[in-house]
């Protein structure tokens, strides 16, 4: 452990790497193994990411140089307190939604486990070598693992399933090709690829347009990787066509890694001066996040899909940080951080909630609902936990990084954003109790058809989901609680001190 | 709608035309590309690698782990193809042709009838398919050991010439490829199988990531080919170079089996049954 430690950067990347291979070769040689790979190296991932984090605490940054090459002239790993955090967060999640769909995934793919898993863990690995990399070339070739993996994992849903992972696929592309245009812009400029070095080199090229061109490449490229509203069209589809299983992990980490990556890019390459001062793009993103936050809770309303719904609501989540971050004061970057964190487990929360439903009924349309209290009490308590905090109720941890968020719309006085968000709030509640009174006191469906044969309330039986779901969902449903009672440990001691002080 | 589309690519492409203006003149040694990092690798890649071909040392040593994930996005590529279109419900086709080789007859044999041993007499063909290729066949059969020779050549001689594992392993996959278009698709999948070519596309992979891993083991930073000097037997520069020659082989294996592996799902439509 000892030896290992100065390793750890790389480990995070290369254990789920080695895993995924392991886990699509024992697809053909031994299928049982292929879950063990996977659900392995993500636990060592977790477990080596919460070391790195620890680390990171007493040491502020970690650098690891890979091939043994000083930048600019290798690739350097760069961990701080930001991305550690994040990092665990996304094994967090990847290992939860693993195990809580082990089942769905067996009874899904018998014959391609290997490949499920092994595309599963790539995806992972992809997301979170961007988050660690120090290297702007390298994170959009983690970008493309990522992507890669994912337009496959959504690809293999059912009905519309593929057309939708097509569509995603385009969009995708382009997202990717006008990040990787933008990078190529700054290494143009500069003639470094390292984002230390860019930075450090960047202060000479203020005022060119070249500098312009590349941020706003780089940027609209993330954009429409993190489906930001009006870019967002691919994403519904994408997102309620796919398999519990794969959704469970593209949900809450594919436009929450997304958001990370703009923050990095603002902060480390371009410079939080050159990003926040001289671009003054802060009020357009801030208006475009508004109306993202806006459009998406209306969207939400009108569908009549749990999942189709959640989808939305993921869509207005977006807004709410990408608008937190530009507003660029202390107070509501640090909100958007934290919602980061926060809207992942949550996102993570409800969609195990929602393929809980999925698998037991076999539906997702309101109808289906009816009576979902009595019948799976457990899920249901979990999904209105998770309910509950994308309203933005304390002690769930929704409740203060929205608190963060308008607190911060206010210190800036930008009263459109902190009216989006309230307005926001108000369409999750009235989303979330409707369902929750559909589940709750409506009677049950199947009891309709059977009037002449019985009298009274139909037989109603407890059909919860499987163990091994039901605990990650539950476990899920608790680490919502956990991270509102820890917040303030988490603002002081990690997010404070990873936001640049010129912010 | 679509005169919506024109004007977003119109003041797009106007952008970004604009953007060029200001660019540092094409192919200038002052500008900054020139001037900021190349000089290193120019002046240094043989002292501190050993291998002549600067692409080369760039891509698989001071930038090879980008290349890893290079690597792992084919692999990915082939995964992804391997789910999406692999259907594994035996699926009985309407109607399956036979030949019958002495006569040259094509029996055509309707679903549910009794089809013909696995004698020599009968060869079974692609209903898409039907005339003899005699030359086809005999050309395809004189070309390809030069190819694969070819592909080995390119790959072990990347250090020294333009090459290396993703040419060599797509001109050993496209050999592959060939025979399996020249005879047909059950042929080859019979000397190649789906599994050979998963097996070894991740295994290819893993080639490049153990070594780098071989190296953390042994001490330095993932990837760092000098701490494999002791086990090589070569001083440090010189491992660097193995270390390479060995990630190439990984890359070659790996790109090869995938290439022949989506050629399986694409052609055939994920039936491995009746394809190009």
């Amino acid at each position: 452990m000892e030896n290992l430690s100065p390793h750890f950067p790389a480990l995070i990347i290369i254990v789920p790497l080695i895993a995924a291979l392991l886990t699509s070769a024992a697809g053909w040689l031994n299928r049982r193994l292929c879950f063990h790979f996977a659900a392995l190296g993500l636990f060592t991932s977790l477990l080596v990411s919460t070391g790195l984090l620890a680390s990171v605490l007493d040491k502020d940054v970690i650098l690891y140089r890979l091939g043994g090459w000083p930048a600019p002239w290798g690739i350097l790993y760069r961990i701080d307190r930001l991305n550690g955090l994040v990092l665990v967060v996304i094994f967090f999640i990847a290992f939860l939604n693993l195990i809580a769909n082990k089942r769905t995934v067996e009874e899904s793919f018998p014959e391609q486990l290997g490949g499920f898993y092994a595309l599963y863990v790539l995806f992972v690995t992809g997301l979170s070598g961007m988050v660690a990399t120090g290297d702007a070339f390298n994170l959009y070739v983690l970008l493309e693992i990522s992507s890669l993996t994912g337009y496959a994992l959504i690809g293999i849903g059912h009905e519309r399933a593929p057309l939708a992972g097509l569509n995603y696929l385009f969009m995708g592309t382009i997202g990717a090709s006008l990040y990787l245009l933008g990078i190529g812009f700054l290494y143009l400029m500069t003639g470094s690829l390292n984002m230390t070095d860019i930075a450090s080199l960047l202060p000479g090229f203020y005022g060119s347009p070249v500098m312009v061109l590349a941020f706003l490449l780089c940027m609209t490229g993330l954009f429409i990787k993190m489906a930001l509203f009006p870019l967002h069209a691919w994403l519904p589809n994408a997102y309620s066509f796919s398999p519990s299983a794969s959704i469970g992990v593209i949900a809450p980490l594919t436009t929450k890694v997304m958001i990370y990556v703009m923050i990095r890019m603002t902060f480390d390459v371009f410079t939080p001066d050159f990003s926040f001062k001289m671009m003054h793009l802060g009020e357009v993103m801030v208006w475009l996040a508004v109306a993202a936050i806006i459009m998406g809770s209306l969207f939400a309303l009108a569908q009549t899909r749990l999942k189709r719904m959640l989808t939305y609501v993921i869509i207005a989540e977006v807004g709410y940080m990408v608008g937190g971050f530009w507003l660029g004061n202390r107070m509501a970057v640090t909100g958007a951080v934290l919602h980061i964190l926060n809207d992942a487990v949550m996102t993570l929360c409800i969609f195990l909630a929602a393929g809980a439903v999925v698998y037991q009924i076999c539906g997702d349309d309101f109808e289906d609902l009816k009576g979902l209290f009595r019948k799976m009490p457990i899920s249901m308590a979990a999904f209105t936990v998770a309910a509950l905090s994308l309203i933005g109720v304390p002690p769930t941890c929704g409740f203060f990084s929205k608190w963060y968020l308008i607190s911060g719309g206010i210190a800036a006085g930008h009263y459109g954003f902190v009216v989006a968000l309230l307005f926001s709030s108000l369409v999750n509640a009235v989303l979330f109790f409707r369902i929750i009174e559909i589940g709750y006191f409506e009677p049950f469906s199947e009891g309709e058809g059977g009037h002449g044969v019985h009298h009274g309330p139909p037989a109603m039986e407890i059909r919860e989901a499987p163990a091994g779901m039901l605990a990650c969902l539950l476990l899920a449903a608790v680490s919502l609680i956990v991270l509102g009672i820890y917040t303030g440990d988490i603002v002081t001691r990690i997010i404070d001190l990873a936001i640049p002080p010129a912010i | 709608m679509r005169i919506i589309g024109l004007l977003i690519v119109i003041a797009f492409g106007s952008l970004l035309r604009y953007g060029v203006f200001f660019f540092p003149e094409w192919g200038d040694p002052a500008s900054p590309p020139s001037l900021h990092v190349s000089p290193h690798y120019i002046e240094e890649a043989i002292a501190e690698t050993a291998v002549p071909n600067l692409v080369t040392a760039v891509l698989a040593d001071y930038r090879g782990y980008d290349t890893m994930f290079e690597t792992t996005v084919i692999f990915a590529a082939g995964l992804a193809c391997f789910m999406l279109l692999r259907v594994l419900q035996r699926q009985v086709p309407e109607c399956r042709l036979y030949r019958h080789i002495p006569t040259g007859i094509t029996l055509r044999i309707e679903k549910g009838g009794k089809l013909p041993t696995e004698s020599g007499s009968f060869e079974r063909i692609d209903s898409n398919w039907v005339p003899h290729d005699l030359i086809i066949k005999s050309t395809s059969r004189f070309i390809t050991p030069f190819l694969q020779i070819f592909a080995l050549y390119v790959i072990a001689h990347g250090h020294h010439s333009p090459g290396g594992g993703f040419q060599g392993g797509v001109i050993l996959g496209a050999a592959v490829i060939m025979y399996a278009i020249s005879y047909d698709l059950r042929r080859s999948i019979q000397r190649i199988g789906e599994q050979a070519t998963a097996v070894l596309g991740s295994a290819g992979v893993l080639i490049y990531a153990g070594t780098g891993a071989l190296c953390m083991v042994l001490g330095a930073a993932f990837l760092d080919y000098g701490a494999l000097a002791g086990l090589l037997g070569v001083d440090p520069v010189m491992a660097r170079s193995h270390g390479m020659l060995i990630v190439e082989i990984g890359v070659g294996i790996a790109v090869s089996a995938v290439m022949v592996w989506i050629y399986y799902n694409l052609s055939s439509a994920g039936r491995h049954d009746e394809g190009l």
